[in-house]
């Protein structure tokens, strides 16, 4: 009997969690007069909002976009954090406490006092509508640092002995012995890396002004918030299912590493 | 040679994306600067003004209750549900796999469709008000209740994530610690409460912290929702920087919000680490 | 890291044409239409000076895509699309042309625009930085039939007759306890530019053109805007206006769900475009206070055309200026675009007359051109608008703070800000 009552709240708990996205994409689909009435199914599927979206905004530029810059953040953060963190846990050298002290300092360092700097160093650098301003500032994070940091400790120091006696140098080090023994971290901080930079939209917002140059959830929101969209609200949630597409379709068929990856970080903390 | 090397990218990159940063928001908060015409020193003016100024504090007073509404919501949830998923119960992965489903979604469709369902005159919430005939509320216009509502959207976001974690906590605890508690009489109260709680007290001060850095971080949720009104009253401190940096350009004065708001938090992470550190440790 | 080299080069933002020059149009389409056919018209008259057009780049506002093409000194070296009141902001850091130094400037604009509207345009530094282009005066746009119900023949025109009207027309049509029928709306958004569509419009009718500020002085504390917030008050307390966001919703003017609302001539396009069948419509004046006489002003929506400091020709760029607005190509601009060109005597002009004949729908707004007022100069006019606007959500939207006091915190705040 209790169990029951269990099932009921947990598939309450479900329904919650879940209805909201699929009211939102029945919706996207509905005739713009039925949206206010609306609680299952339209009474017919229309392409029209999907058609408004694609002829109002560059929503598959910003798809583009928001790959290209993400693709490129996790790479470097994947690389960047290997070598420091590498450096930090295998090599000796004078002033690796210290930088392992700045590292954690900058974890601690609240973004609302860089915020602005950091955009006039762009407006300095001629970086504003650029994708360095996306990408650069975001290729060192101290905590994949400190991620690859504690998991190459852990590795035998018998490999990378047996590498350096075969010649290789620091970098064939990391990418050939580290890296195929460190799939999980790889994996863990990839992921929570393209999904923190594919999310982000406080920084595009502010040093990216030209549509041709924002990223997804930028351009959705804006479309959002401002007036292109005509107040026709299919349109904008046709936008939003757009913007929720690719990483509710990757969860659906990785959702193990998903869940994984952000348990296992939020456990490090 | 080579560990310089490796290390140098950092340096470089903390040099120029830190360091500088840092020093030169100090210094930016002595002077007024739009951008287009020359900086202007004027000495405290920025801090003065800032002592004086309503919506700062206003913002500060929202980021509270914010948290306010935010963190015991979210924890009181999160472990009910980790609780009955930690039973012996099918599908436990079909159910996890659902309640995680917010957090990965962008925050930008998550807020677009609350905002939705938070429409007054039909949005589903209303809509479901009126059916069991109880008033229509103003979820996002009524100043008082603006707020709560945006940190019931941010929980029902988030909670996955604190779902999985406390799962993980509570599979941690030895099954003989319920069975020692049981022979001893013990309710299924008294079981949670002396078994089950000083367990997971780590995963609870976590979601403390994080839910607390989070609520700090306000942004996409009131510039979507609100813009920050009705009276202000979901007007983040974030949000606020945003409109004085990045909307009217007062540099200078924003530079200073956020460097009085980063000292702040700051002072909140550490208290909270010491008091609260202390007293569960 | 190699995309990052790379991408610099692609994403080229100073596109150097660096012979030609550059025009940038707004990123509108009929605008756009426009200026592609000015350039290729004077493309052809000009072939050895060329201009080369495109739309502002597309960003969250052209203000802000301006204001980044400023920064980075990639500005072009005509825009037409320039809000006049941005204009004292740029030409106090340098970035646009004193066009009244160039050769035959004062003339042309004398013979295109009165002397209220060339004070309005001047400078604190007794310099012109732009000359005025279009204007979109904002007006009252009420459904025929809906008004007709309530007894109407036309729209309301003083306060007690539009109060009248929100009475008769408020209804709570599905019985659900809640009123769905407006007589008009307003956003409720408390967005400074939101006040150029409601507040401002009110304040210019009832006070027959004032000012907000003059001469860096806060001259808005008078009885007018205290009509204005009282009126409005008056609204939103008996809900003939709701304070709930309609602009998240389907057009709710089309539905009937409102009866009127305040917008410019562009709507035309807009609901020609998408109304049913038997939807009539029509414009009138924005509402005025009882004891109000003489003509109802109300806001231009200016934009101006001005020359960037970047260019490196100024007299080729005001010839193509004067150019765009002769008369001929003005009748143009009317046609293609449905935006009335700000010059002296529109309406009585001939050779508009045609024109009006047939886009009979476009004459209330050219009887209109004669009174409107555009923003007041001021570097910090956004400020000044979003102090006002923090003071109407507490006054007028939400009933917190009498119409006097928030005035007199309105204007405090603004002291402050212009000391």
């Amino acid at each position: 009997m209790k169990k029951i009552l269990f099932y009921i709240l947990l598939i309450f708990g479900a329904v919650a969690f879940t209805y909201p996205f699929f009211w939102m994409i029945s919706a996207s689909f509905a005739p713009e007069t039925e949206i206010g009435k609306l609680v299952f199914l339209p009474s017919k599927f229309l392409l029209y909002s999907y058609r408004q979206v694609f002829a109002k905004i560059p929503i598959g530029r910003a798809f583009l976009n928001s790959l290209l810059v993400s693709a490129s953040v996790t790479t470097g953060v994947l690389i960047f954090g290997s070598m420091i963190g590498y450096s930090l846990s295998r090599l000796r050298f004078r002033g690796r406490d210290l930088i392992f002290y700045i590292i954690i300092f900058t974890m601690t360092l609240p973004f609302q006092i860089t915020l602005i700097p950091q955009y006039i160093l762009m407006v300095k650098f001629h970086w504003v509508d650029t994708y360095l301003a996306l990408i650069v500032p975001h290729l060192m994070n101290a905590f994949a640092i400190l991620i690859f940091r504690q998991h190459f400790q852990t590795i035998p120091q018998v490999l990378i002995d047996a590498a350096r006696i075969d010649g290789c140098n620091e970098f064939q080090i990391i990418f050939r012995v580290l890296w195929p023994n460190s799939i999980p971290a790889l994996v863990t901080v990839g992921i929570i890396t393209f999904m923190t930079s594919w999310n982000d939209v406080l920084w595009p917002l502010i040093v990216i002004r030209d549509d041709k140059l924002m990223t997804m959830p930028q351009l959705v929101a804006l479309f959002a918030v401002g007036g292109r969209a005509e107040s026709q609200l299919g349109v904008k949630l046709a936008a939003a299912t757009l913007l929720a597409a690719p990483i509710v379709l990757a969860y659906l068929f990785f959702q193990k590493y998903f869940i994984q990856s952000m348990a296992t970080t939020g456990l490090k903390e | 040679m080579t560990p310089y090397l490796l290390v140098s990218p950092y340096i470089l990159f903390f040099l120029v994306f830190v360091a500088f940063p840092v020093i030169f928001s100090a210094v930016l908060t002595l002077h007024r600067w739009n951008i287009i015409a020359p900086m202007k020193f004027v000495g405290l003016h920025n801090f003065i003004r800032l002592f004086q100024d309503r919506m700062f504090f206003r913002s500060l007073l929202n980021t509270m209750i914010f948290l306010a509404v935010h963190i015991p919501l979210q924890i009181i949830v999160a472990l009910f549900f980790a609780e009955m998923l930690n039973q012996k119960i099918k599908f436990r992965k079909f159910f996890r796999a659902a309640y995680f489903l917010p957090v990965v979604v962008s925050g930008v469709v998550v807020t677009m469709l609350w905002q939705q369902l938070y429409g007054f005159d039909s949005g589903l919430l209303n809509r479901l008000l009126i059916h069991l005939g109880l008033p229509k509320i103003g979820w996002l216009s009524n100043p008082r209740i603006a707020m709560p509502s945006i940190a019931l959207v941010a929980t029902w976001k988030n909670v996955g994530l604190y779902i999985v974690l406390f799962l993980v906590g509570l599979q941690s605890v030895p099954e003989q610690q319920y069975e020692a508690a049981r022979l001893e009489g013990a309710t299924h109260w008294q079981q949670f409460w002396f078994v089950t709680f000083p367990s997971i007290n780590p995963t609870i001060f976590m979601v403390l912290v994080l839910s607390t850095i989070g609520g700090f971080s306000l942004f996409i949720e009131p510039y979507i929702m609100t813009g920050g009104g009705p009276l202000n009253s979901t007007l983040s401190t974030i949000l606020y920087i945003y409109k004085e940096g990045f909307f009217y350009y007062h540099l200078g004065y924003a530079t200073t919000v956020g460097f009085a708001f980063a000292v702040l938090i700051l002072l909140v992470v550490v208290l909270q680490r010491k008091f609260i550190e202390k007293e569960y440790a | 890291m190699i995309f990052a080299a790379i991408l610099p080069g692609c994403s080229q933002k100073r596109d150097q044409r660096s012979e030609n020059l550059v025009y940038w149009s707004s990123n509108n389409q009929n605008e756009i239409e426009f200026a592609n056919a000015m350039v290729s018209e004077w493309n052809r008259r000009h072939p050895d000076q060329p201009i080369h057009t495109q739309p502002v780049p597309e960003g969250q506002s052209s203000e802000e895509v301006i204001l980044a093409a400023v920064v980075g000194k990639t500005t072009p070296d005509i825009y037409s699309n320039m809000w006049q009141g941005d204009v004292e902001g740029y030409a106090r850091a340098g970035a646009i042309v004193p066009l009244d130094t160039l050769p035959g400037f004062n003339e042309f604009l004398a013979e295109r625009c009165d002397s209220a509207v060339i004070a309005e345009v001047t400078s604190s530094d007794g310099h012109i930085y732009q000359i005025p282009w279009k204007i979109n005066p904002i007006m009252l746009i009420y459904n025929v039939k809906e008004m007709q119900s309530i007894g109407f023949a036309r729209a309301p025109v003083t306060y007690s007759q539009f109060l009248e009207a929100g009475k008769r027309f408020q209804e709570d049509r599905d019985g659900d306890g809640y009123v769905d029928r407006w007589i008009g709306y307003a956003n409720v958004k408390v967005t400074w530019w939101l006040r150029l569509f409601d507040f401002y419009p009110f304040y210019l009718a009832a006070s027959n053109g004032g000012h907000l500020i003059q001469n860096n002085k806060v001259v808005f504390n008078n009885q007018y805007a205290v009509e204005v917030f009282r009126f409005l008050r008056t609204l939103y307390k008996k809900n003939y206006f709701t304070r709930e966001r309609l602009d998240t919703r389907s057009d709710v003017f089309f539905a009937g769900d409102i009866a009127s609302k305040f917008t410019s001539p562009w709507e035309i396009t807009r609901i020609e475009r998408y109304k049913s069948q038997n939807f009539d419509y029509g414009f009138s004046q924005i509402p005025t206070p009882d004891s109000h006489r003489g003509n109802v002003y109300t806001y231009a929506d200016p934009k101006n055309m001005v020359i960037f400091s970047t260019t490196k020709n100024p007299l080729l760029a005001w010839q193509f200026i004067k150019f765009m607005i002769s008369k001929e190509n003005d009748l143009r601009l009317l046609e293609m675009t449905h935006q009335l060109p700000r010059r002296r005597n529109l309406f009585r002009d001939a050779f508009f007359a045609e024109f009006f004949a047939r886009n009979p729908r476009m004459i209330p707004f050219a009887k209109q051109a004669k009174y409107v007022r555009g923003p007041d100069l001021s570097p910090v006019l956004k400020e000044i608008f979003d102090i006002i606007s923090q003071e109407y959500e507490a006054c007028v939207i939400y009933g917190v703070k009498s119409p006097e006091k928030a005035i007199q915190d309105a204007a405090r705040a603004a002291r402050l800000l212009l000391m």
